[in-house]
């Protein structure tokens, strides 16, 4: 059975990442698993700059840059070992049936991926250690983790409050359609309120597509606040979640090419880290 | 992708710069010192360091290792320079850049697997014993002056790191140069200075393309130097991304790195450098200091150049003494202490191989030697070692005056002659059934001598029968792709 994957790293945001994770889980229920992932810091023997080697140089420095290595990697097993046993109590209290939880060496994206088969859902927050208290910087896994995840991605802010409603920003380009067709198909957000906003732009036929699109969330008995907007793509849509005090959003993950990214920059990555509110990011 | 080059590149900014900037003050006095090993001018072997390094932090496989003018390199080329003068230097090592980039596309890193631990160690000690050798023409014929320098030198770089808070801030062999050029100015003394050694760049590298005729006769007095120089180059180069891998726990693409090696080597061709590769004691100062990635390398080769094009007045003055105690120490750093005490403990057929390596290399001055005995004589020992693992049992049975006779374990061209000595001929039997079920044929020789087994029973007039032929003698096709796969392999090793 596939699984909510929930990856936490003891930062303060992991108590809302948890939070979510539960929610998620009661609503689709389906198991919980935390993953931890311990990855290595690679500085460390910086303080010596003679230059100078001496006998058995080689030796010498492995032996000790290992006993530094293992020093800090019990400890952080350890730690990661305490933080699981706890989120996981936590998610059990509040009433989730199965929890499981992942400790892995190595990169938290590789992770993520080696456990693709188990997954259906990935909740992480938006930013960990080390970015605690600077609210507008990524975590620097996001965009990785959006590129490579072929599941949906739910990120979470500082803070979680469960959602009433839900916006989805439509574009009538076909990354959307698929964000439109999962959020149909999957059951997170049923029996949510649904707004459904699109900003105008240039693909032709927009608003056909648009009235399709609240049709199609109708008929699956979404109830549906359809907007349609104009202005810049994400100022807009910031004012109208304000406005409608929006609880949760779905996007589509990078509808341009990877180079026009570079040079202008990605919609979906200014919305994350604008957004006060957890967003999930379909492929 | 871009993320990949984040990594490389930007991921330890502070540690990579510090180690660089240390890399590139330690650089210095080797390039110098490489150059007058092979017998060009010290610029030489400076710009190639700058090309190299600045060239393999961008297209190398193993960030965080340091490539420059190598002593390894600089030994092969002594004859070349010679003979036949700098232009053609500069050739080889185009070429050498050429045959590296081919065998990174043969995929050729993967060879590596062949070199085997002690003939690494040979390698690494015969390699310390050469720079220490390159030193000693400095040492004789000199006054006293020179060896008080040196050992004054010396005694700078090993204690001054143990001078609390400042000891380990500045690196020693610097503060070593530095120190001797400012007795040997102060002094007056009359001692060779780097100056008497050569031209020293004055402006940065230049595109040039080296003033060979373009024929058959310049490829042939090339190609030979090229094959030793992209043989070691790549060998030394492999051997420290290793050692890389194993301080810093990562991983290193092989292949990458050769073909990155030569478009170094093809760079520092085009501007007036003479061949180099990956630096052992150079990339261990390297990791020991900070540096981690990509970056490292490329300010090592930035410095340098820097450093030596505005301080030329300076470099000029250094005193060869000075240079000399710190390739001491880069000789002391790189050889494997632990080898000798090894040598008691290790089996006796390691230890041959690693001697009989050392040996040959300073006995020809030539590392691909060296390294060529080795691995021929670890692959002799192996041979050996597993044409051992071979019995023939052999069952008499008087009523029919027959003799069976089993044969266990690897029949190949290393116990072939072992196995027909295992059989009993002058014995008057009627039968004689040979059961090769728990036996492996792996090559021609084997086989040819069961041939030979059996006509000779027959002569005697003995009837032959063979049991178990097709099991024996599926290793002789060469199904190496199959091994990878664990059912092949359990099949190839039924019944044992």
């Amino acid at each position: 059975m596939t699984k909510i994957i929930t990856c936490v790293d003891g930062s303060a945001i992991t108590s809302a990442v948890t939070e979510a994770a539960v929610w998620a889980s009661k609503k689709l229920n389906k198991p919980l698993l935390f993953l931890h992932t311990l990855e290595k810091e690679q500085q460390h023997g910086a303080d010596d700059y003679t230059g100078a080697i001496g006998l058995g140089a080689r030796t010498v420095l492995l032996d000790e840059m290992t006993k530094l290595d293992e020093q800090r990697s019990k400890v952080a097993l350890q730690l990661g070992k305490e933080l699981l046993g706890y989120v996981s109590r936590q998610a059990s209290t509040a009433g989730v049936g199965e929890v499981e939880s992942l400790q892995r060496h190595g990169d938290l994206v590789d992770s993520i991926n080696d456990i693709e088969g188990l997954t259906r859902l990935i909740v992480i927050g938006r930013s960990g250690k080390g970015h605690d208290g600077n609210f507008n910087a990524l975590g620097s896994h996001i965009e990785t983790l959006l590129r490579k995840a072929s599941h949906p991605v739910m990120v979470i802010p500082d803070t979680f409050k469960t959602p009433v409603s839900f916006m989805i920003a439509y574009d009538g380009r076909e990354t959307a359609e698929i964000a439109l067709q999962r959020v149909i198909d999957g059951g997170l957000l049923h029996g949510l309120h649904c707004h459904l906003v699109s900003v105008k732009n240039n693909e032709s036929n927009q608003n056909d597509k648009f009235v399709l699109a609240q049709q199609k969330l109708e008929g699956k008995g979404f109830n549906v606040t359809a907007s349609f907007i104009e202005g810049n793509i994400h100022e807009s849509l910031m004012e109208y979640k304000e406005a409608h005090d929006i609880g949760l959003i779905v996007m589509g993950a990078f509808g341009h090419s990877k180079l026009r990214q570079f040079f202008l920059g990605s919609n979906t990555l200014k919305m994350l880290e604008r957004c006060k509110v957890p967003m999930v990011v379909l492929r | 992708m871009l993320e990949h080059m984040k990594r490389d590149w930007l991921s330890n900014i502070r540690g990579d710069v510090l180690a660089g900037i240390v890399v590139a003050l330690a650089l210095i006095p080797e390039a110098i010192a490489f150059s007058i090993i092979a017998g060009v001018d010290p610029k030489v072997g400076l710009y190639s360091s700058f090309c190299i390094a600045v060239i393999i932090a961008f297209v190398g496989g193993r960030p965080g290792m340091i490539s420059a003018a190598t002593g390894a390199m600089a030994l092969l080329m002594v004859t070349l320079v010679k003979d036949h003068g700098l232009e053609y230097l500069l050739a080889a090592t185009l070429l050498t850049g050429v045959l590296q980039i081919c065998a990174g596309y043969l995929k050729l890193g993967g060879l590596m697997r062949f070199v085997s631990r002690s003939v690494v160690t040979g390698f690494v000690n015969a390699l310390a014993i050469l720079i220490f050798m390159a030193q000693l023409p400095e040492l004789t014929d000199v006054t006293w002056h020179v060896y008080v320098m040196t050992a004054a030198g010396l005694g700078i770089i090993y204690l001054f790191p143990y001078i609390p808070a400042i000891g380990k801030m500045i690196p020693s062999p610097l503060l070593c140069i530095v120190a001797l050029t400012i007795v040997a100015i102060s002094l007056d003394l009359n001692i060779r200075t780097v100056g008497d050694m050569g031209e020293l760049p004055d402006t940065l590298p230049i595109f040039l393309w080296p003033d060979v005729p373009l024929n058959m006769e310049t490829l042939l007095i090339i190609l030979p130097y090229s094959a030793g120089l992209a043989v070691v180059g790549l060998l030394e180069s492999m051997m420290t991304a290793t050692i890389v891998d194993e301080l810093t726990d990562t991983t290193s693409d092989g292949n990458k790195e050769c073909k990155g090696q030569g478009i170094a080597n093809i760079g520092a061709g085009l501007f007036g450098g003479m061949a180099g590769c990956a630096m052992i004691g150079q990339s261990i100062i390297n990791v020991k200091s900070g540096g981690r990635g990509r970056l490292s390398t490329f300010i090592a080769g930035l410095v340098l150049i820097i450093m030596v094009v505005f301080l030329d007045d300076w470099v000029r003055q250094i005193p060869m003494a000075a240079l000399v105690a710190v390739m001491i120490m880069v000789s002391i750093g790189t050889f494997s202490w632990s080898s000798l005490t090894d040598l008691r403990t290790h089996p006796l057929s390691s230890s041959i191989v690693m001697v009989s390596t050392v040996a040959v290399v300073v006995a020809t001055h030539n590392l691909a030697f060296g390294v060529l005995i080795g691995v021929l004589l670890a692959t002799l020992f192996f041979s050996n070692k597993i044409g051992r693992l071979m019995m023939v049992k052999s069952d008499f049975n008087e009523l029919e005056n027959k003799r069976t006779y089993e044969v266990i374990g690897q029949v190949f061209f290393a116990s072939a002659e072992q196995f027909t000595n295992a059989f009993d001929f002058k014995e008057a039997v009627e039968i004689v059934v040979i059961d090769l079920t728990h036996a492996h044929f792996w090559d021609i020789t084997a086989v040819s001598s069961l041939d030979k087994v059996v006509i000779k029973f027959r002569r005697e007039g003995a009837t032959v029968t063979i049991v178990g032929m097709n099991e024996a003698t599926e290793t002789v096709v060469d199904k190496f792709g199959a091994h990878n796969d664990p059912k092949e392999v359990e099949k190839l090793f039924d019944g044992h």
